[in-house]
């Protein structure tokens, strides 16, 4: 508080000109300088290390594991070798789950067609039609690499960089890293698609949590309902004047409660709940479509007329990026495909694949995407032996570690690429491995940021997103 | 075995806190000058050795850079000259700027060391480099006390080293903020304020602090600390996130501690409380602390790999909790700091590796106790007493409708007289769609849906209509045979039978572009397939799940006749006039092609039986009925007609509703208070072998171990029982440096908002070093010379004026000591959010005290838990009193915190210090969350009935929250509110009376309702101070 505050309100409370006029006219007071103010929480002072070639990231984590031999790596070979066993010399010991490891490898050739689409001929599947038409603007990565055959752990270290729940995620070190733009939104938003179906595989909030860092770097979950955030809205019967009447006279107390004890704590307190009261007009009017021209959902299909649907989803994380938003991530779950792939897989590619290709689309012709960084993908990948009898319909893939498929886009990648390669059974990387760790450090690399220097201290060591393993950026799929 | 313990040191050097003393106090005024003082290896040297040097020349040997160690004295020897200094190798690298020789090497990103630094390495090695071990392994001395005015130890210790800063203690609280941090710190509850009003500055604190201690209250707060250390939780988490009844663990912990159980007994329970002689039944129940940890029942999983990961869980917890050890690093390599090897970190493992357990989840758990709980009887009571409180409330709703049934009858009478009474009104198509092509078409007479045209393998119809009727409750498929397109079969496919994969029911505003989906809740059909035999498709309900792997199909049932399916929703639609409705029918399956020919679908507006049965509904039955017929005389038909009356009878609703709930709470806890399955310990038959897990991988067998402890912490010995009361045993030792000390600090901790040593997890080599290590010395001896009796050591610390000092700063004190590391004030910090809720209830004079039992479930937001787990689980707030039971019994989904929990534990895995933040989102959970606003609703209720004017209301409100008085500028505030609010509500009552709407808690009749809302507005803001929601 300066001194011209501190003297404005002695002077009103002492004037004896009545109560309600002094502090009156404080709440006016107190508002003019808080408006003018920022809110928004810095950064580290360290940061960016160099300048950053994406400002914000949108990260459409597709849960599960989508099967990369029927979406994107075309493998023609496979059909030859339809239903004979997988050679040991190409699995190599790799661990199966309990669900196929009694049963034989048989190979199971893909159930779709692939075609070369755009200037730049990447392979894509017939399931994903709109993806396809968007290739030249992507980036392929088809070496991804993890360690973890079992979706929570594998998930966890996609996005924390550690199997174990613990670990800061990804958004959260960035959030960290890197502060806020906004005065009236969170930094770090995520949100999930609504499904009729329960999920197998429930979407913990340590994927989006803070770990070791301080809380507020959490993501804040953007629910699909009345309330987007927990708690945003007031009660019945507290109208908004009313609300704002409260917290001036809660900071009026509260800055005399300063003035007794000293405590800084107390000026924080009244700016988070100042930040409150605006994020209960910013996130209704973020999260209200009506202003959305009817051609913007025909862009996004269907599906996004229904609000909380993956479609509708890709909007609001367009409208997030607008809004200075750091990072958005969106989680679709349901990729676990272990049987019946033309039915189950094509559902969630029909839920997917145009609005994942309208959103890069949308935010390349408002400008948005040389600054965005859009990235694509599921914890692992799915392995070339048929689950359960390999050429029947019932068939489905299990879990694959060793290879899987991510496309990125925007944020300083170089578009209309394939990058890596894996060995004929689309079970082995080839070349140019990336590994989870790899393509954690290309994200912060991206953003500014020398991941070995990118550091917290946290029970004696230092820890970062990348951990202790060594890892390297992939500059060749960094646009230049 | 190998051992990697610190050498012997070569030059003794008595680890006398009074000698460090001195050094810590030149250390504070000023840089050091060479030469004046004597460098001191454990607190100068060894903290820059493992800072910069052994993550590469540290205690893990496999990662021993060069072949060079300087964790040991012998090795470090390698890389100095005692004789001639200058020359050392070390102090070549570390003070070098060649990137070649420079150590630490720039690739390693490691800080390279300061001038200060290298001086203190140079010092050090001209003195002869003499050796000590890292503080927190040797056993700790209780320091000599400094004789000064202060008699109490930790005051006397204190006070010294304040004086030579030229500093001193505040002064002590003032009574009412003493009064609130002790009440809050030992019972997590504020005081009763009539009683602080009272106070005068020489109350009698020490009778107050036995007073607390006493209280039951006590052990409920010390529990629901010890239970985020312990990682309790009422469900699995992971992927199914089961339930489990652990609940007993938690009641013996809230007793262990009321009944003051010495920490050492304490210990050897939770360990082993199995293997004690004659063991009773609550000493088994003590060892579910080692159980609590997550299990996994994920599919595909093998539970090989989970039985160890709860071993891991077991020693990582221990090392964290009991001896401040950041022991996990050590699942994958010795560790790079401390003195613990791998081999000794899976030789504590063994100890936890023979449980008799098999790695699964769910009921499958094993081993358990079954046990019966003596707490769950009230429990039961209190629902029982609110269910027949309702019982005659639902029963009189029932009664009074007696008569409005009546008149609802003779106007039933009236419209089913009329010639156009139907039951189903037949769906008038506004428009057809197809996704893949289908044609659609309907006739104009009969209403029906004929598909033509192209047929696609899989489609999507969809039919949009804008329906007549006032509502609809639901809606029915009839499905045809198709002369026309079909050749007299249900499907237009090959085998001529149908697959519908889903159903879905949405809602669009017309000329707007977003629908919303509207929820379908129940599917019946006069047939369907039996899954088993027809590749899962079959029953009617799958079409509600979005699932294309499953639906409905009447496969077995002749192909030529005719099927109905129904469809209700959850509430009935009431459309607006520019609304439509649009249902669209799902062929997604498989195979495909068995997308459906011909169909109708019509709508109801009837609830009850008319979309939850498929028979003849009571309404159009009794319209078949001949004119003369008189219903009297048919009971049966009477009473259906009766329910359907009610299922639209407003005023029975509510009354219904909370009798229903409460009949589920009681069946609830009448399971609870059954015998439960506990998760405990259990030796199997035959122990497990252990081994070392290579790079800590689950089936990656090294060099076998036995049960043994780390040596630099205490040696393992014979007279330690080589079992998990061996282990209790030797960590609850007399002689185990760590323990007693990483206790005394949890307490710390939990009472000044910091430990002494801040590092809570991590006392090790890479912990913080503590300001006041003589005072965590003496506290700690002083417990364990007590029989580490955990009351009296509480009493010890609220007991003295450093706890007792005023949290008030000064602004050159805020400036000098920002963290208040020096204890020259009290602590001041946001309580834990548990205890705000905790607060409010009381204060508000809801909360119900009952101790024990099994968990409740607080309010929360709608849709939390359905929105996780998709529906799975659903979420329904306690009843009546249970609803205010300490937030220590609520129930813990572990895949989802309660919401209103903020900067707690996740109880994922143990946590010993948890953040404290400060974030909107706290804002708007004691801003919004109903238990907030009913307690702000009734204590605005004991406000008005206690006082008559609302200047003495509000004064009422402030103290009752901040047990003070307001000062005259905050009851100007006050009123202003008050006013502001009043003014408001003034305008526009009905917004008072929707405000005033909540759960539970009623205004009573004769109160002002405007008056009411404003004071219930006013004491929320209180409720939202800083103040409030602040240890001070």
């Amino acid at each position: 508080m300066n001194d011209l505050e501190r003297f404005a309100r002695r002077f009103f409370l002492q004037s004896g000109s009545g109560f309600s006029m002094g502090a009156l006219a404080l709440g006016c007071l107190q508002r003019r300088i808080e408006g003018s103010e920022s809110i928004a929480q810095k950064g580290q002072s360290d940061l960016p290390h160099f300048t950053p070639r994406a400002k914000r990231v949108i990260f459409l984590t597709q849960s599960g594991g989508p099967s990369q031999i029927e979406l994107f790596d075309d493998k023609p070979g496979l059909q030859a070798l339809a239903g004979t066993e997988l050679p040991d010399s190409v699995r190599q010991g790799q661990r199966l789950t309990t669900m196929t490891s009694s049963q034989k490898q048989l190979i199971k050739p893909a159930a779709t067609k692939f075609a070369r689409h755009g200037q730049s001929g990447a392979t894509v599947s017939e399931w994903l039609p709109y993806t396809s038409k968007v290739v030249d603007d992507l980036c392929f990565v088809k070496s991804m690499r993890t360690d973890e055959i079992n979706h929570a752990p594998a998930m966890t270290k996609f996005l924390t960089g550690h199997q174990i729940p613990g670990r800061p995620s990804l958004g959260a070190w960035t959030s960290y890293g890197l502060g806020s733009e906004n005065d009236n939104l969170p930094d770090y938003l995520v949100m999930i698609s609504k499904m009729q179906r329960p999920s197998d595989q429930p979407l913990y909030d340590h994927y989006w949590g803070s770990g070791f860092l301080p809380s507020r770097f959490q993501g804040v979950k953007l629910r699909n309902s009345r309330d987007p955030v927990l708690y945003l809205r007031d009660p019945e019967g507290m109208p908004r004047e009313l609300r704002r009447s409260l917290l001036d006279g809660s900071s009026q107390l509260n800055e005399l409660r300063f003035d007794v004890t000293g405590d800084p704590e107390i000026h924080t307190r009244i700016r988070q709940y100042e930040m409150a009261f605006r994020m209960q007009t910013s996130i209704p009017e973020l999260t209200d479509l009506r202003d959305e021209p009817e051609e913007v959902f025909q862009l996004y299909g269907p599906d996004s007329r229904r609000p909380g649907s993956y479609a509708s989803n890709c909007i609001m994380a367009r409208r997030l990026i607008e809004r200075g938003v750091r990072f958005v991530q969106l989680f679709h779950p349901d990729w676990d495909h272990h049987s019946r792939l033309t039915s189950w897989c094509t559902a969630r590619c029909r839920d997917t694949d145009q609005p994942s290709a309208a959103l890069v689309t949308d935010l390349k012709r408002r400008g948005l995407l040389d600054e965005t960084l859009v990235l694509w993908g599921g914890e692992f990948g799915r392995g070339v032996a048929g689950q359960g009898k390999w050429d029947s319909p019932e068939a489905g893939r299990d879990h694959h570690p060793r290879c899987f498929t991510m496309w990125m886009a925007g944020g300083g990648i170089q578009p209309g690429m394939t990058y890596g390669e894996t060995d004929e059974f689309s079970y082995n990387v080839k070349e140019n491995p990336v590994h989870v760790r790899d393509l954690h450090a290309t994200i912060l690399h991206l953003l500014g940021i020398d991941h070995e220097r990118f550091t917290f201290r946290y029970q004696g060591l230092d820890f970062k997103l990348t951990g202790v393993e060594s890892s390297q950026v992939v500059q060749a799929i960094v646009n230049s | 075995m190998k051992c990697i313990a610190y050498e012997i040191p070569a030059i003794d050097i008595h680890p006398s806190w009074v000698l460090r003393f001195s050094f810590a106090l030149m250390a504070f005024f000023g840089p050091s000058s060479p030469g004046q003082e004597q460098v001191q290896f454990n607190r100068d040297v060894l903290p820059i050795l493992a800072d910069h040097c052994f993550s590469c020349h540290g205690p893990d040997e496999s990662k021993a850079e060069a072949g060079l160690r300087l964790d040991s004295r012998d090795r470090l020897l390698d890389a100095i000259s005692l004789d001639n200094p200058e020359e050392s190798e070390l102090l070549r690298r570390v003070a070098s700027s060649d990137p070649e020789v420079q150590m630490p090497p720039p690739k390693s990103h490691k800080k390279t060391l300061t001038s200060g630094q290298v001086t203190t390495l140079r010092q050090w090695i001209q003195a002869g480099a003499p050796w000590g071990k890292h503080w927190a392994f040797e056993k700790p001395i209780k320091p000599l006390v400094p004789s000064n005015p202060y008699s109490h130890p930790i005051d006397a210790l204190i006070a010294a080293r304040l004086e030579r800063r030229g500093l001193q203690f505040s002064a002590r609280a003032e009574p009412h903020t003493l009064a609130r941090r002790l009440s809050f710190d030992l019972t997590g509850l504020p005081p009763a304020n009539a009683w602080t009003d009272s106070l005068k500055a020489d109350w009698d604190v020490a009778s107050y602090i036995d007073q607390l201690l006493r209280s039951e209250q006590y052990g409920e707060r010390m529990a629901m600390w010890w239970l985020d250390v312990s990682r309790y939780s009422d469900t699995d988490g992971f992927q199914q996130d089961a339930t489990r009844t652990n609940w007993p663990w938690r009641d013996w912990v809230v007793d262990a501690f009321n009944s003051n159980r010495s920490f050492r007994q304490f210990t050897r329970e939770q360990f082993a409380g199995d293997l004690l002689p004659d063991a009773t039944p609550e000493q088994k129940l003590a060892t579910c602390f080692h159980r609590n940890h997550m299990t996994n029942g994920e599919g595909g999983r093998d539970p090989e790999e989970s039985r160890v990961d709860y071993v891991i869980d077991r020693v990582n917890t221990m090392g964290t909790v009991w001896l401040g050890l950041t022991l996990g690093c050590c699942q994958c390599h010795s560790h790079k700091f401390d003195p613990i090897s791998q081999t000794e970190y899976y030789s504590l493992s063994a100890f936890f590796n023979s449980i008799d357990e098999n790695g699964k989840a769910g009921g499958e758990a094993k081993p358990y106790l079954t046990y019966r709980s003596s707490k769950a009887e009230r429990v039961l009571t209190t629902a029982r007493q609110l269910l027949n409180d309702r019982k005659p409330i639902e029963q009189r709703a029932r009664d009074e409708a007696r008569q409005p049934f009546q008149s609802w009858l003779s106007v039933q009478r009236e419209s089913l007289r009329r010639a156009d009474f139907k039951t189903w009104h037949a769906l008038e198509a506004t428009e057809l769609s197809s996704s893949e092509g289908t044609h659609l078409q309907q006739g104009t007479e009969d209403k029906l849906i004929r598909a033509t045209g192209p047929n696609p393998n899989q489609d999507d119809y969809r039919i949009g209509s804008v329906p007549k009727l006032s509502r609809l409750a639901g809606f029915k498929l009839e499905v045809f045979p198709d002369e026309r397109s079909s050749s007299g079969k249900l499907s237009r496919g090959a085998t001529g039978e149908f697959i519908l994969t889903d159903v879905k029911a949405q809602i669009r505003q017309i000329g707007s572009s977003q629908v919303r989906d509207v929820s379908i809740v129940s599917a019946i059909a006069d047939f369907s397939a039996d899954k088993k035999s027809n590749d899962n498709y079959g029953d009617i309900k799958d079409t509600l799940d979005d699932d294309p792997r499953n639906g409905w199909t009447t496969k077995g049932a002749p192909k030529d006749t005719s099927h109905i399916a129904v469809f209700g929703f959850a509430e009935p639609l009431i459309l607006t006039k520019d609304e439509e409705v649009v249902i669209e029918l799902r062929h997604r399956s498989t195979l495909g092609d068995a997308n459906l020919a011909c169909f109708r679908i019509s709508w109801t507006d009837q609830r009850g039986e008319a979309i939850t049965k498929l028979g003849v509904p009571p309404l159009e039955q009794w319209g078949g009925m001949p004119p003369e017929f008189d219903l009297e005389t048919q009971p049966t038909l009477h009473e259906r007609l009766f329910e359907q009356f009610l299922l639209d009878y407003e005023p029975y609703q509510a009354p219904r509703n909370l009798l229903d709930r409460a009949k589920r709470q009681v069946t609830e806890l009448e399971k609870a208070a059954e015998s439960q399955k506990v998760m405990v310990l259990e030796e199997r038959q035959e122990p497990r072998e252990t081994f070392v897990l290579i790079r800590g991988v689950w089936d990656k067998h090294g060099e076998q171990v036995t049960r043994g402890a780390p040596a630099a912490v205490l040696p393992w010995s014979e007279t330690f029982a080589p079992s998990r009361l061996g282990l209790a045993d030797w960590i609850a030792s007399d002689d185990n440096p760590l323990t007693a000390r990483v206790f005394v600090n949890h307490l710390w901790q939990l009472f000044f908002g910091q430990g002494l040593v801040r590092t809570q997890e991590d006392f090790g080599v890479q912990g913080d070093v503590p300001e006041y290590p003589e005072v965590l010395d003496w506290l700690a001896v002083d417990f364990v010379e007590n029989g580490w009796d955990v009351k009296r050591l509480i009493r010890q610390i609220v007991s003295s004026h450093t706890y007792q000092q005023t949290s008030i700063a000064s602004n050159e004190m805020l400036a000098s000591d920002p963290d208040n590391r020096w204890l020259a004030r009290g602590a001041r910090f946001r309580l834990p959010s548990w205890m705000l809720r905790d607060s409010a209830l009381s204060i508000a004079g809801l909360m119900d005290t009952t101790l024990g039992g099994p968990p409740m479930r607080p309010y929360q937001p709608e849709g939390v838990w359905e929105e996780l787990f998709m529906g799975r689980f659903k979420y329904e707030p306690s009843e009546g009193p249970l609803q205010y039971r300490r937030t220590l019994y609520t129930f813990w989904r572990r895949s989802i915190a309660p919401p209103f929990l903020f900067d707690t534990a996740q109880r994922r895995s143990c946590e010993v210090r948890v953040g404290r933040t400060n974030t909107p989102l706290h804002a708007l959970v004691l801003l919004n969350d109903e238990s907030f606003l009913e307690s702000s609703l009734a204590l605005a209720i004991a406000a008005s009935q206690n006082h008559q004017v609302p200047p003495e209301q509000l004064n009422y409100l402030f103290s009752a929250v901040l047990n003070r008085k307001p000062t005259d500028r905050e009851q100007l505030i006050l009123q202003h509110q008050y006013q502001r609010a009043v003014d408001l509500y003034e305008k526009s009552p009905e917004l008072a009376e929707r405000f005033l709407q909540r759960e539970q808690v009623l205004v009573p009749e004769n109160l002002s309702v405007v008056q009411i809302a404003s004071l219930a507005a006013v004491a929320s803001m209180i409720f939202n101070l800083d103040e409030a929601m602040t240890h001070e």
